[in-house]
């Protein structure tokens, strides 16, 4: 990672992305710990409900700039492939999971694991690829 | 888009597209009835639960093959930014139904309802990213 960082956009994307996650992480303890210690109804709990949201959304806006920012089309196309991986890895994960919910009857699919699970997958496709390309 | 077919690559991931969601579709039938008829359990329902899997590992080759075969670097761009767009929707809107079903106690969402949202999503910007280049 240290050399990546010679690169102004990817020194620009971590800037960006770090903040960006530990305010997702920040978000989802806060409404965890709002949430069961005041017990809000209503509009309030459907809006806290929602903030977790949000980070996410600076999350994609982070990572368009980023694709927007890079001049090395290798780095962009390593993001990119590495995303489509990721994409790929989650929904064929989710969609085997609703079958084995359906009909095998496991445990149910959070929802808001598609995020972190996305990412771990993206980070092992990430590895992968620059082993690949070294 | 009517002239999109004209180009050997696009022709090729619709042909490829349509295919792959064809059998996923008709795998999805086919599970559904074998189970409401045959209630299998153990081993073979857990199979059974993972072929849907295969067909959607199948339209994940197609985006990679589309993507190595489009010649034109401007579709080829469309694509990767429509694919992004589809996948920014699932995180941002499978984490906030998440977040509301945690909290609010809304329906449980089916995992198997991600692919449908991703393709909602893809589908919705396309419109515009082509509006935007045209």
């Amino acid at each position: 990672m240290g050399c990546l960082q010679k690169n102004p956009a990817m020194r620009r994307y971590l800037w960006r992305f770090i903040p960006t996650m530990i305010a997702y992480v920040v978000v989802l303890l806060f409404v965890e710990w709002f949430v069961h210690r005041f017990h809000p109804a209503g509009a309030l709990l459907d809006g806290m409900a929602i903030l977790p949201a949000i980070p996410i959304i600076g999350i994609i806006v982070v990572v368009g700039l980023y694709l927007a920012e890079e001049k090395d089309e290798f780095q962009r196309n390593l993001l990119i492939q590495s995303m489509l991986w990721g994409l790929g890895a989650i929904l064929s994960l989710t969609s085997v999971w609703g079958f084995l919910q359906l009909y095998a009857h496991v445990h149910p699919f959070q929802p808001f694991m598609t995020f972190p699970l996305f990412w771990m997958f993206q980070g092992i496709a990430t590895a992968v690829l620059r082993w690949r390309y070294r | 888009m009517t002239c999109m077919p004209k180009n050997p690559a696009v022709r090729r991931f619709y042909l490829r597209t349509a295919a792959t969601t064809g059998i996923y579709i008709v795998l999805t039938i086919f599970i559904a009835l074998y189970f409401y008829r045959f209630h299998p359990h153990g081993v073979c329902a857990y199979l059974l639960a993972l072929l849907p899997a295969i067909a959607l590992a199948g339209f994940i080759v197609t985006i990679g093959l589309y993507l190595a075969e489009e010649k034109d670097e401007f579709q080829r761009d469309l694509m990767v930014q429509a694919l992004l767009w589809g996948l920014g929707g699932v995180l941002v809107f499978t984490t906030a139904w998440g977040s509301l079903e945690t909290f609010v106690h809304i329906r449980h969402f089916q995992p198997t309802w991600t692919y449908l949202v991703f393709w909602i999503f893809f589908i919705l910007r396309t419109p515009f990213l082509l509006r935007k280049y045209r």
